[in-house]
């Protein structure tokens, strides 16, 4: 008898979701409606009803589950027990594991604080968003100054000509001098204090530091006031009250303390510790305030709005037509900085204190990522690698009536709580290391700031992504073995070994590249700071002068001075040779207008003592005297620049008198930096003795470096008879240098240390595989001996596989590392030659690294005996 | 309490099952609700009612032997439980002492 057949696919359907106890009374009855139908409605009428009640059917109560009803809780309570025995069984892998994670977690938050250090700076104001510092470029040709500070009587100007935009002004002043004399009333103690500034009585209305005891209002109102910070109290004063006493500056003007400021924060851009009232200054100039050309102000602005800065940076060409120096007023733009933006991004010259560079942080952000990276892999290669040793347990477990759902569950759930305990781990390290990190990244990161949401998240998230990256493949793969395999043999052996070698790839590339990235900085700053800036460093004394009674003796002192067969030669000279210059309006030969020129006040035999050669004319001499006004040096660059050559340059007239005239030309010396080329130099002698309250900062004294330590105690003494009252301050040239190129030995000190923890973390991975392929393959190994194979046989059958991995992640990683480091080098100015040794060091580095990682394990899988590992079978 | 509450429809496909002794299985309740009070149910109604009233305890099952019919698919006989046999009495006596305590004179309309 034929039936008519119900439609296939909602049949089919049915069955796919029907619970398989209750599909048979279901699809029965089902059919029979369907058959009584077709008899009295037809086929199709039919179809379409049983479609209908098989769309009815479809309720929760009829679906299959996936899983039957069990206690999650208490399946997690059996996973923690394996979890904790598996860990204890295999105490080396566990802590290998662990303790590789928690290195490379550490080292992310810790560069994580430095960088969020970093970015934090100057935000503490309650006013900060609308805080802008004033900038003058001063530039013509792309030669002059970009200062960060502005002639005096700018900020005023601005605030009389534009209310609607600057709320407030504030301008910081130190005679630009390194440093300015303090002391007692009674001159028991003496300092040169290098962080105290002039500043207008609206210090407060700006920034928001914490005044300890005074009147924010008043405290910078009246002249000689000044406010100290908490720890110059303790230096000057001792645990006496500070409030109300004097102290002495510049040895010869009183000051009264009006206020202790709690120490200025190390997250500001620039730090200060005494805040000397800006009124104080009409002592020095009376009522003839300097102008609008120097510009030795740093001025802060308080807009009203942040969104004010564009228009008031619109209305600048106009506001300098008004107010500027004819001679200038072409080559001047006004800009506004973002207060929070200095630290990071502001690279001018005249900086207060040289900021950091947002491209540090970008390495670092990369070198952090790098770190974490390499040592994610490693869990994940270690944790895949050992998963086979679970596939007896799974076997077990499926037998005995697991899902395959709740091994994923249990698999993942032991990948996350390994990575908990090495975010434990690395939290205790962070805590253990912070100290030492902070002194040497000269930061002062509290442990506090781990608390901040930022940090806990990172703590949290961090380890749950690797642990379930980690877990996802024993959780998959396991899980789906067939039980039947999974029991018969244990080696189902190299499963994903593919991925594990691209994993190994990959890591030993990032190390690779961060140990060239090393070299080649370490090069570069090598080169930056090796001595052939074109000028002697070494054995130069620089002493500060500025505004010391220095100005009147200069030529007895210097004589005096001279009187010691160690000192070879003394002058003086505007600022640190090779540090820092400052700018002054010149023309040359049938030029209309002066244009900006880097310029170097100095006294006589400068050249001598510096050890700079000329190439053309003569030097300044003392014979001449009309030298001080009408005669000048300059340097090649200038020469070049003005499409001269060396020898024509002699005579070529300057300011547009035909009797100033150019009389040599030096040989190109860095005399500032070597961030940047050489750019066209005058150096001007200045006799005037009022230069020394101004321009001339420093006497430079060369001395023989035979028996330093008494040439020096004797300047010292000469200079304390002839000035008694005034410290003898004095460093060395060449020291002081060195500090040009800070950020960059920072960095590079940095990054040596986190790519020496990414090495190895990355050769605590490898040891780990090859400890784990040794165990493998055991008895392979076993066999091939009794076979006869030698022990170095065996040795190179373990070594060579890991070998051919180091040498394919040397051919990805060099040329990377090329490129970048390339790119990086394109910021500098003087860039140091890609030295290919460093390469072949790297490579040779990567590959003895690996090697003696790897030869142990390899080495033990010779010396075990066939028979102890064969007899079980 | 889901568990001793009988709704309106449960308490009639219980009766049903009572009625159709050793021959309750979902189509015939179908039917028989439909003849018995012009209620046309939907098949899948069904078989919801009848399984909770198999997790109450109200009514037990067990599967026919097959037969030609259905593809050979077998029924589930419903037959009603001792509770189940209770809970009908219960709601009869309720209902039967509700109605009895209504006034006479509620109940008398003239027309």
């Amino acid at each position: 008898m034929h039936h008519p057949t119900p439609p296939k696919w909602a049949d089919r359907f049915l069955c796919w979701y029907c619970r398989t106890d209750l599909l048979e009374e279901i699809q029965g009855d089902a059919y029979e409606l369907y058959e009584r139908q077709c008899k009295s409605k037809g086929k199709f009428r039919a179809d379409l009803a049983f479609g209908w009640n098989v769309l009815r059917f479809f309720r929760w109560s009829n679906l299959k589950r996936r899983t039957s009803p069990y206690r999650p809780a208490m399946m997690y309570k059996n996973y923690f027990q394996v979890f904790k025995r598996n860990l204890l069984r295999q105490k080396a892998y566990a802590a290998l594991n662990i303790f590789g994670l928690a290195i490379g977690l550490a080292c992310f938050v810790l560069i994580s604080l430095y960088i969020r250090d970093e970015m934090s700076f100057d935000r503490m104001h309650t006013k900060s968003d609308r805080i802008f510092r004033m900038h003058e470029i001063l530039e013509s040709e792309g030669v002059g100054e970009r200062s960060a500070s502005l002639p005096f009587p700018v900020a005023e100007a601005l605030q009389v000509d534009f209310p609607d935009q600057v709320e407030q002004y504030v301008r910081f002043f130190n005679f630009q001098s390194p440093a300015l004399a303090m002391s007692t009333i009674d001159h028991e103690k003496e300092f040169y204090e290098s962080r105290a500034f002039f500043t207008d009585s609206t210090f407060f209305d700006v920034f928001d530091f914490n005044l300890i005891t005074g009147s924010k209002a008043t405290a910078l109102d009246h002249t000689n006031s000044v406010i100290i910070t908490q720890s110059m109290a303790k230096k000057y004063f001792g645990d006496t009250n500070p409030m109300g006493k004097y102290l002495v500056f510049q040895g010869e003007h009183n000051l009264l303390v009006t206020g202790v400021l709690e120490d200025v924060p190390q997250s500001t851009h620039f730090q200060f510790d005494f805040l000397i009232s800006f009124s104080t200054l009409t002592h020095y100039y009376g009522t003839s305030w300097p102008g609008w050309y120097w510009n030795p102000c740093w001025t802060y602005l308080l807009l009203r709005n942040p969104s004010d800065a564009p228009v008031l940076e619109a209305k600048m060409p106009a506001f300098i037509r008004k107010y500027f120096p004819e001679e200038i007023i072409n080559d001047v733009t006004l800009t506004l900085f973002p207060l929070a933006d200095i630290h990071l991004q502001s690279n001018h010259d005249y900086e207060i204190q040289p900021n950091g560079s947002m491209s540090t942080l970008y390495i670092f952000g990369c070198v952090a990522f790098f770190v974490v990276l390499i040592a994610g892999i490693n869990f994940i290669n270690l944790s895949t690698a050992r998963a086979i040793k679970r596939a007896k347990e799974v076997g077990m477990r499926k037998t005995l009536g697991s899902y395959k759902g709740q091994l994923i569950t249990q698999f993942l759930f032991e990948s996350v709580a390994v990575c908990a305990l090495a975010a434990v781990v690395a939290v205790g390290i962070v805590i253990a290391a912070l100290p030492f990190f902070n002194t040497f990244a000269e930061k002062d990161i509290p442990f506090s700031t781990l608390l901040d949401p930022f940090f806990v998240a990172v703590l949290i998230l961090l380890p749950l992504v690797v642990g379930i990256f980690a877990g996802l493949y024993p959780a998959f793969v396991l899980s789906s073995f067939q039980p039947i395999t999974a029991l018969k043999s244990a080696s189902s052996g190299e499963k994903g070994l593919m991925f594990r070698k691209v994993l190994v790839v990959v890591q030993f590339s990032l190390s690779i590249i961060l140990l060239v990235g090393t070299g080649i900085s370490m090069d570069q700053l090598m080169m930056l700071q090796k001595n052939d800036t074109g000028f002697q460093q070494e054995n130069v004394i620089m002493i500060q002068t500025l505004r010391t009674p220095v100005a009147q003796t200069f030529e007895a002192i210097k004589a005096e001075f001279k009187s010691n067969k160690n000192v070879l030669e003394v002058t003086a000279v505007e600022d640190v040779l090779g540090a820092k210059h400052q700018v002054g309006n010149y023309s040359f030969d049938v030029m209309e207008k002066t244009r900006p020129i880097p310029r170097l006040n100095v006294r006589h035999d400068f050249l001598k003592t510096f050890d700079i050669p000329l190439v053309a004319g003569r030097d300044y001499s003392e014979e001449i005297y009309t030298d001080d006004s009408l005669a000048l040096l300059v340097n090649e660059q200038l020469v070049k620049q003005m499409g001269w050559t060396n020898e024509t340059a002699i005579g070529k007239s300057f300011n547009g008198r035909l009797n100033k005239q150019i009389v040599g030309v030096v040989k190109d010396f860095n005399f500032a930096s070597r961030h940047q080329p050489i750019k066209p130099l005058v150096i001007d002698l200045n006799l005037n003795p009022r230069a020394f309250n101004l321009f001339i900062k420093y006497m430079a004294v060369r001395v023989s470096p035979d028996d330093m330590n008494s040439t020096i105690s004797f300047l010292e003494s000469k200079w304390e008879e002839q000035y008694p009252g005034w410290p003898f301050e004095y460093f060395f040239l060449d020291s002081s240098l060195e500090s040009l190129y800070k950020a960059e030995s920072k960095l590079s000190k940095i990054t040596i240390i986190f790519s020496a923890l990414s090495i190895l973390v990355a050769c605590l991975g490898l040891f780990g595989l090859s400890t784990h392929t040794v165990e493998q393959r055991k008895k392979e190994m076993s066999i091939r001996k009794v076979l006869g194979s030698s022990d170095a046989e065996i040795f190179l059958l373990f070594t060579k596989r890991f070998f051919v991995l180091i040498l394919i992640a040397i051919v990805i990683a060099f040329p990377l590392a090329y490129v970048l480091m390339k790119q990086w080098l394109s910021t500098f100015a003087y860039q140091v030659d890609i030295d290919f040794v460093i390469f072949v060091l790297v490579g040779f580095a990567a590959l003895g690294i690996a090697f003696a990682t790897i030869a142990f394990q390899a080495w033990k899988a010779t010396r075990t005996n066939p028979a102890t590992v064969l007899k079980n079978d | 309490m889901k568990g001793e509450y009988l709704g309106e429809l449960e308490e009639l496909i219980l009766l049903t099952v009572g009625i159709l002794y050793k021959q309750a299985y979902g189509v015939a309740v179908m039917d028989e609700v439909e003849r018995q009070t012009g209620r046309s149910l939907n098949i899948s109604a069904v078989h919801a009612v009848l399984t909770r009233l198999e997790d109450k305890g109200l009514v037990s099952s067990k599967l026919g032997d097959p037969t030609n019919e259905r593809g050979g698919r077998r029924k589930r006989i419903f037959l009603l439980t001792a509770t189940g046999k209770r809970a009908i009495e219960e709601a009869n006596a309720l209902r039967n002492q509700l109605f009895n305590q209504i006034p006479k004179v509620a109940l008398q309309f003239s027309i």
